[in-house]
This record gives C-alpha cells, sequence and structure tokens, in this order.
C-alpha cells in the first residue's frame, strides 16, 4: 500500500493506493492518526479517497473506526469518499456504508 | 471426525411463531407456481431440492451445542445450550446401542445461553455415566451448582446420578481425551471464554466461540491465527456485522463474520463454520449473511486455495 494527502479547499483528502491486509493494515492506521492530527492542525475536515484501494480486509475497515474515532477527539469530520466498485461491496458486506458518510466525489 | 451442530443460536433459544411459517409456506406456494405434487413424499422433494434454504428449512433456535464425534470411545460435546436436551436424547438411544457412557463436554464459558440445557440433560440421570466437564475457567462446577439450586431449578446437582469431574484446563498445554488432543484458548469475553482444538492425529477442529476481536487489539489476533493453524474445520461465532461490532455492540463480546473469514484465511484453514447466529436473524437474514460472507471470502482470495464458508443450522452434521 501507498498513502499520499493533498489538501482541497475545506479538507485534507488521504489516498491509499493497493491492498490494505493484514500486512498493511498498521501502516494506514499511522499514516490515518498522521492525517487526521495534520487536518485537525489547519482546521480542516478530513477525507479519504478510496478510488484506488484494490481491497480491504476487515483489519483495514477497523482502521477506518480508529481513525473516525480520532477525528472525534480533534471534533473533524471523518468522511469516505469515491469507493470503487470492489470497495462499495466490501463496505455494504460489512455494513460500513451504514455507519460511515460515504460520497461519490470528492467535490 | 464428524461434527454435528445440536444448537447454533447466540444468546436466547428462538422458536418459529406462526406467523413465520406462514410466511414461508406462501413462498413456497408462490416458487411452486401452481404445480401439482403426486405425494407427499414428491412435495417434500421440491421442499428439499429447489426451494432456497430459509423458505424450505430455517437455521434452527437452540442455543450452543456442538458434538465432535470420532472413535465412539466417549461422546465430545462443546457446550451446553438449548440443544444439548436434544443431544441428550439422541445419546441415551446410543447407550442403548452400545456406545459407552463416557461424556466429555468443554465449555466455553458459563454464561446462561451455554449451559441452560443441563438441567435437562437426560444423562445427568443415568447411574452409570461418567461425565468429565473440562473447562478454562476454575468455577464451572460453581455455575452448574448455581443453576441446580431451588430459586432456578426444581433438581439439586446433588440428586443427579451420574458420577462427575471437573478439569481445569490450562492454554497452551495439550490434553490427551479419550484418543483426541485437545487444547484451549483463552478468548475476549465478559468472565473469559475459551476455545478449544481437537486433533485426532488426521484431522482437527476448533471451536471458537463467544469471542471478540477487538478493533484496539488486533496485534494479537496473531495467537488466533496460530490456534486456528491449518485446521480443517473452524467453528466461529459471527453473530454481528462488522460495522455491529463496532459500535453499539462493541465489548458485547462476539465477532463477525468478516473477522472470521481473515482470521482463518491467515490460518489457512481449510473450512469456516458461521456459527452462533445473533437471536433477532430471520432465516432469511442468516442466508443472506452466509451469501454475503461467501462472496467476501471471493473478494479476499486472490491466489490462495478456497476457504469453504457453510452455515450452521441445528441437525447439521459435518464430515472433517
Amino acid at each position: 500500500m501507498s498513502w499520499s494527502t493533498r489538501q482541497s479547499e475545506s479538507r485534507l483528502i488521504g489516498q491509499p493506493v493497493g491492498r490494505i491486509d493484514e500486512k498493511s493494515w498498521e501502516a494506514l492506521l499511522a499514516n490515518l492518526t498522521q492525517a487526521v492530527a495534520d487536518a485537525a492542525a489547519v482546521n480542516r475536515d478530513f477525507v479519504l479517497d478510496l478510488s484506488a484501494v484494490d481491497y480491504m480486509s476487515s483489519r483495514g475497515l477497523r482502521v477506518l473506526t480508529l481513525a473516525r474515532r480520532e477525528a472525534d477527539k480533534h471534533q473533524i469530520k471523518f468522511t469516505l469518499a469515491r469507493p470503487n466498485e470492489r470497495m462499495r461491496e466490501i463496505l455494504s458486506i460489512s455494513r460500513y456504508d451504514k455507519i460511515f458518510t460515504v460520497e461519490d466525489s470528492l467535490d | 471426525m464428524r461434527v454435528r451442530f445440536w444448537g447454533t443460536r447466540g444468546s436466547l433459544p428462538v422458536s418459529v411463531n406462526g406467523s413465520t411459517i406462514a410466511r414461508k409456506v406462501a413462498k413456497a406456494l408462490m416458487q411452486a407456481g401452481g404445480r401439482r405434487f403426486a405425494d407427499e413424499a414428491e412435495a417434500q422433494q421440491f421442499v428439499e431440492t429447489e426451494l432456497d434454504f430459509a423458505t424450505g428449512r430455517g437455521y434452527g433456535g437452540a442455543t450452543s451445542c456442538v458434538e465432535i464425534r470420532d472413535a465412539e470411545t466417549a461422546f465430545f460435546i462443546c457446550d451446553m445450550g438449548s440443544g444439548l436436551r436434544e443431544f441428550g436424547l439422541n445419546a441415551m438411544a446410543r447407550c442403548a446401542a452400545g456406545h459407552p457412557r463416557r461424556y466429555n463436554f468443554f465449555l466455553s464459558h458459563m454464561h446462561w445461553d451455554h449451559i441452560m440445557g443441563f438441567p435437562f440433560f437426560v444423562g445427568n440421570f443415568d447411574d452409570k455415566a461418567v461425565i468429565t466437564i473440562y473447562s478454562g475457567h476454575a468455577d464451572a462446577e460453581v455455575a452448574l451448582r448455581r443453576q441446580q439450586e431451588e430459586i432456578s431449578f426444581p433438581v439439586p446437582f446433588d440428586y443427579l446420578r451420574a458420577r462427575f469431574e471437573f478439569v481445569t484446563m490450562q492454554p497452551d498445554t495439550d490434553y490427551a481425551i479419550d484418543g483426541l488432543t485437545v487444547s484451549c484458548i483463552r478468548q475476549h469475553h465478559s468472565h473469559d471464554s475459551y476455545g478449544f482444538r481437537f486433533s485426532d492425529g488426521q484431522s482437527s477442529v476448533v471451536y471458537s466461540t463467544d469471542s471478540e476481536h477487538p478493533a484496539g487489539d488486533m496485534a494479537s489476533e496473531h495467537q488466533f491465527e496460530h490456534f486456528f493453524g491449518g485446521a480443517d474445520l473452524v467453528i466461529c461465532d459471527t453473530m454481528y456485522s462488522l460495522a455491529d461490532s463496532v459500535t453499539m455492540k462493541e465489548d458485547w463480546g462476539h465477532s463477525s463474520n468478516l473477522v472470521a473469514v481473515d482470521l482463518c484465511r491467515a490460518a489457512r484453514a481449510k473450512r469456516l463454520a458461521l456459527f452462533h447466529h445473533e437471536p433477532t436473524y430471520s432465516d432469511e437474514d442468516i442466508q443472506r449473511m452466509h451469501g454475503e460472507t461467501i462472496r467476501y471470502e471471493e473478494l479476499n482470495r486472490e491466489d490462495h486455495p478456497q476457504l469453504e464458508v457453510i452455515c450452521t443450522y441445528d441437525g447439521l452434521e459435518v464430515a472433517v
């Protein structure tokens, strides 16, 4: 998995690329924790761009839960965006689409 | 080995009520599409082969009780949920046909749904029966005796006729028990629970129910991957969706279908049995969860061998 961040007008966008599973969940957690703190430091909300995620296991999904708890502590919004077809299916099977705000675009 | 599921529901026994039966019959009639059947046997054939499982049959509602059958030197039973009553009646018939009256029980923990079948277990009243109760908990005997006290049940423990023995197991230790090697692992659950691994030297079965794998402690899941390692069948607590397990039902001591798939995949287990079904789930809900779990395994698979995902129901028997 690779990771990058960029800023939009109102939000910090994080983008993981590749497979998030038992081998890469800790890297995602570290990157997300840092990115959420960075977003809070500049008074922005955070959005996670899922368009380039090949696969996300239950550990990756639970990392999203931990990251949102960090965002809650910082009192910023944590949103998921642009899930590809596979990620959309995983969010549905896990029912994570019921507990996270999922946006179709980054606009 | 063979594994027989006598009770597969979590937390509370459930029964099929009239409105549920009416809905099943209506769906079956719709799917029959006006067909006529020569006799009841032909209609039964239609039900068993052409209707989906949730319509034609159902998953049952007895709480946790699973029998591991091997060389028939003794009975091996995981947990004493309400499914134990039916096991007991079946075992009596087998004993009458010559099966040894030796029962080895393995208690995951002593919450009510896992011991409520004990007062109704007919083997308790057989003065030739020898009943050994294995548990990771030192207070298993206290729990069973307390359940028999007059305020809860009219027959005190000391009135039971079988010969009882209680054994407290230690994790990371192999126990040779009537031809099987058994070990246990401590699990995250209120007052702890224990998973068990049974091996006959050729194949192995893991029973891991009432086991939460918390989001805040994912690093510790390696010990479960090790415990499940290469098992032919892993029976897993899959009570909640992953979303429920990390939100309103967090710290309720249960796991999800997705975590079970990932643990079994990492452990290179061959088959996963979905178990300890949420009591509020209808048969349709459980069937949907089974289908979604199979799909998740496909998405997860990459170039690994397929992990077969089966969904347990009361009465299911699996050859291992």
